[in-house]
């Protein structure tokens, strides 16, 4: 079943002389427990296209359903409710909070009005379960990049969402530590993951493989098109 | 924008059209400096207002003036009497002799008054009070007069009018004036002056008559104190003799504002401090987020002098038209009623003198902005250009001191958090909402004080509700009046103490209850019981050296000394504490014709106005007991518009420091923002997130600005204000109650204000910083 759906989707960027159309008509469908890989050039709109799924910026065009609602369209406190319940988003930066420890960053989506029941139980085993125990009192500025970014893997995952959201994961990363966070993405049972990225091996991961050319979506299993 | 923006002319234009560009393209940004600036200015140029129209307003009055050096107020005497006792004191340059009749009638229009006093001026140009409007009263017999200013402005009156004296018929005002050794109408009494020349042409009284008032200057007013001496000896035969001092008078007008114009100008520095503080902090966000622009221009050859130079300019541009434009508000709350209070204490307003000073708070409103913006930008290309090409920060975002890492992980704490790391806006804020906290309290609590020392008599220690002018004989008939408790003959009059001869004393007597009719609380010792003893003000004990035990020695204006030993001492605020209560008859043996009244003592639920019915009716028409300030209910008013405009801003500086502070918050930590919204938080958990901010700040504001009130502020006004009594100026619960919900409420408004503006913008602009 389709947890991710996009139909239509188009986007522009800039403004004036300097518009220009990343997105033209993008089709994608992504279910439950699959890994879709999305590469293309530096600018080709990868980036963009996970924004629009996250719904932290509007198509110019097109429907985006999450998990069976409708995030096109949803006022701006549904879009809210939909990101929390059921998106979790890892970031090339990881985006830490600086002043919480990374357990507490971890807690950050579980302290969120409206969130589901049971955060802090999932977040301690979430910690564990990614080895973050023993550096879970740290502060971001005392952990390493591969540690930042499994603290920012347990936070997308700790309200346990249907739909991770990975721009770029490893971009960051040394080649160990890149290849550990590719390892937990690749294990995310029952979740529909998206990933962005321009590095071959992250590619290796997924399930699918497309490529955003001009503005659209190509390889094999693209739109409604299956590996 | 340009790399290399060059010199001259040119480049300055370049440069100037550089920064309006910047300015154009975050008008917010802009308007939110500009809101800062104006208020701190405005902070600013009303303390200035405020502080050198009464700091300096005795100095200007005295000086326009030409105020003696020593001012002497005696029983009628022989002018030629006065001259030759004058004449003969040592290095006296000049002095002007005058008759003052108190208890004159007088009418204006709807306007009446019994008690005006009449100046009647002898020869001389010199006489102590200064014509500020129309002209000098002429030589001849014409019906002429000058009246004060504060009374013409209350009742109306203009130059050219008439106005009806009891005795001398219409008499035409040519003037103002404006005597700087007492205060206007209607904390004084109405008064005029008229020449005696005109009474010599109108009535043909003798050219030289009695007088009760000399005005002294000396060549070298340093040596007031020996002529003091001098003329005290000099006095022989004078009764009722009263000296006062230019330098005392000043002394006690100083004292009386010293504490507000104090209490002002830290208020507005620290004003002006948070401001700058939220100004650095705003600059040095922007810098951080123009790194980058800042780098390739300084790759491109521009100078850091060019740099934060254009980073200055860009806030000069906002803060010369908003500092002008709160300097000019600040001007216009207070002038006016600054102009009034001035003019109630017969004082000139600085005029043209204001405006130096109003041009330095405008400079320093500019100056300090302007720096504080161009410090991050000189500051931030110490480093190599590599490094601001790649972002490096201007200052550490991580937290500067260590705060728990376990617990408070809730929106509120990490809202918490974020304020916390950076220590000196927190202590700058949280410095400026606690004293503008204590000052608002301080100024509820003393108008508070000032309402009821106004209305109560009991706040004097006064028990009785009414007095008659009537013969001691007359007390027992009032007695027996329905609604009467008690009536006593109530002796008072002005003595000197006999040792010094320095201080005047206020000796009040009753025969029998002094006790049930006044008895303001008992600072130490116990109530008089002998014939001998007195109880003496706290005032007076300190001025004096006296304690329980401690003999009092008064000379009498009869001439007579009273040879007292102290019982006690009392917190009594009338007669600022110099005053003596004693038995009647020891006083009566002393002087027999000292004046009495009658006191009255109603009894319980009896109506004043059926017993003052009853005591008119009999002949004796009573007088309602006055508070402290019965007469200053005019300048009570006129402080409380001068507080509540000061109070009117601080607010509002307070509201600023508070969106300003949340507004930085979510300015430096756009990404946490960001990375909360992108997992999911609604625009109230944001608001939770902001809530802790301010709660950061308001919560220890609340409680060192309600400690410094009841602790520091409160007791050193009290001090001040009345050395001589203890004076509770602590605010009420509700007051208190009152303050910390506004202050509340400016967190929830600044709150709202700041969510509303982080929602506004895209979570992708946070998420890609």
């Amino acid at each position: 079943m389709a947890v991710i759906e996009a139909r239509g989707l188009v986007k522009a960027v800039g403004t004036g002389r300097a518009a220009r159309r990343v997105l033209s008509g993008v089709n994608l469908s992504v279910d439950a427990g699959e890994v879709v890989a999305v590469l293309g050039r530096s600018g080709s709109g990868k980036s963009t296209l996970l924004h629009l799924l996250g719904g932290l910026d509007p198509p110019d065009e097109g429907e985006i359903t999450i998990a069976g609602e409708r995030l096109t369209g949803a006022r701006a406190r549904a879009q809210d409710r939909i990101r929390l319940g059921h998106i979790g988003f890892v970031f090339q930066q990881f985006q830490l909070i600086d002043e919480l420890s990374g357990r507490e960053n971890v807690l950050v989506p579980t302290r969120l009005p409206g969130a589901p029941a049971g955060g802090v139980r999932r977040a301690e085993a979430l910690i564990d379960e990614l080895g973050l125990r023993a550096v879970a009192a740290h502060r971001p500025h005392e952990l390493s990049g591969g540690e930042q970014q499994r603290f920012a893997i347990a936070r997308a995952l700790v309200n346990d969402p249907e739909v991770i959201l990975a721009d770029e994961p490893t971009g960051s990363l040394d080649a160990a530590n890149g290849a550990t966070v590719l390892e937990l993405l690749a294990h995310m049972t029952g979740r529909a993951v998206l990933l962005v990225t321009h590095e071959p091996e992250a590619a290796a991961i997924a399930d699918r493989v497309l490529t955003l050319e001009d503005g659209e979506l190509v390889g094999a299993g693209a739109g409604a098109q299956r590996r | 924008m340009s790399a290399t923006p060059g010199g001259g002319s040119r480049g300055r234009r370049r440069r100037f059209g550089d920064a309006l560009r910047m300015l154009a393209r975050s008008p917010r940004r802009a308007l939110f400096t500009a809101a800062g600036v104006l208020l701190a200015a405005a902070m600013l140029s009303a303390a200035v207002v405020i502080t050198d129209g009464l700091g300096g307003g005795f100095a200007r009055a005295s000086a326009r003036a030409d105020l003696g050096d020593l001012i002497i107020r005696f029983d009628p005497e022989s002018a030629r009497t006065v001259a030759a006792k004058l004449a003969a004191l040592p290095d006296v340059s000049g002095f002007a002799l005058r008759s003052e009749i108190t208890s004159v009638g007088v009418r204006f229009g709807a306007h009446r008054s019994g008690t005006a006093v009449a100046e009647v001026l002898g020869p001389g140009r010199r006489q102590g009070f200064a014509v500020v409007a129309g002209h000098r009263l002429p030589a001849g017999g014409a019906p002429d007069v000058l009246v004060e200013t504060a009374w013409a402005q209350a009742w109306g009156i203009a130059i050219g009018d008439e106005l009806d004296v009891r005795g001398l018929g219409p008499e035409r005002v040519v003037g103002y004036a404006e005597g700087p050794d007492d205060v206007g109408y209607p904390l004084g009494a109405p008064r005029f002056y008229l020449t005696r020349a005109q009474l010599v042409a109108r009535f043909g009284i003798p050219t030289v008559g009695p007088v009760n008032f000399a005005e002294v200057w000396l060549r070298d007013p340093r040596l007031v104190d020996e002529v003091l001496v001098q003329a005290r000896d000099e006095s022989y035969g004078l009764r009722g003799l009263k000296f006062s001092t230019r330098a005392g008078v000043q002394v006690l007008i100083s004292q009386a504002a010293g504490l507000v114009i104090d209490l002002l100008v830290a208020l507005s520095v620290i004003a002006l401090v948070t401001a700058a503080v939220m100004l650095g902090a705003a600059a040095r966000a922007e810098v951080q987020r123009r790194l980058r622009s800042i780098g390739i221009r300084r790759a491109l050859g521009a100078g850091r002098w060019a740099l934060a130079a254009g980073q200055g300019l860009e806030v000069a541009l906002v803060a010369v038209p908003a500092a002008t434009v709160g300097t000019l508000a600040g001007f216009l709350a207070t002038h006016g009623a600054s102009g009034r209070l001035l003019s109630l204490l017969n004082e000139p307003a600085p005029g043209a003198g204001l405006i130096l000073p109003l041009l330095g708070s405008w400079a320093l409103s500019v100056a300090v902005p302007v720096l504080g913006a161009a410090w991050p930008a000189w500051r931030v290309t110490r480093g190599p250009v590599i490094g601001l090409l790649r972002g490096t920060d201007v200052a550490t975002s991580r937290p500067r001191f260590p705060w728990p890492a376990r617990g408070g992980g809730g929106l509120t704490g990490l809202g918490v958090r974020l304020v916390a790391a950076r220590p000196a806006r927190l202590v700058a804020t949280v410095a400026m909402l606690a004293s503008s906290t204590a000052f608002i309290l301080l100024m509820i609590a003393l108008a508070g004080t000032l309402s009821s020392l106004e209305t109560d008599p009991q706040e004097l220690g006064k028990r009785y509700e009414l007095t008659a002018a009537a013969p001691a004989a007359a007390a027992a008939r009032i007695a027996r009046l329905p609604g009467v408790a008690a009536a006593e003959p109530r002796y008072e009059l002005t003595a000197v103490d006999a040792y010094e001869l320095g201080e005047l004393v206020d000796v009040v007597a009753y025969p029998r209850q002094l006790s049930r009719f006044e008895a303001p609380p008992l600072a130490a010792g116990r109530r008089p019981h002998g014939a001998d003893q007195a109880e003496v003000g706290v005032g007076l004990a300190d001025a004096l050296g006296l304690a329980p035990g401690s003999a009092l020695l008064l000379e009498l204006p009869s001439g007579r000394q009273l040879d007292l030993r102290v019982s006690g001492t009392v917190n009594s605020l009338a007669y600022e504490g110099l005053v003596a209560y004693l038995p009647a008859a020891v006083l009566l043996r002393a002087d027999p014709a000292a004046p009495e009244q009658i006191a009255v003592l109603l009894a319980p639920r009896a109506s004043t106005a059926t017993v003052s019915a009853e005591m008119r009716r009999i002949g004796f028409p009573p007088t309602l007991t006055a508070g402290a300030v019965a007469r200053g209910a005019p300048l009570v008013a006129v402080l409380t518009t001068i507080l509540r405009a000061v109070a009117v801003l601080d607010g509002l500086v307070c509201l600023y420091a508070l969106l300003q502070a949340c507004a930085l918050t979510v300015q430096e930590r756009r990404s946490t923002v960001a990375v909360l919204r992108a997992c999911g938080a609604s625009p109230g958990a944001i608001a939770r997130l902001l809530s802790g901010a301010v709660v950061t700040l308001i919560a220890p504001a609340a409680a060192l600005g309600v400690l410094a009130e009841a602790w520091l502020l409160g007791p050193a006004l009290a001090r001040l204000a009345a050395g001589y009594a203890s004076l509770d100026l602590a605010p009420t619960r509700v007051d208190v109650l009152a303050v910390l919900a506004g202050l509340a409420l400016a967190g929830a408004i600044a709150v709202w204000a700041v969510t509303r503006r982080a929602l506004a913008e895209p979570v992708l602009a946070g998420l890609a910083r």
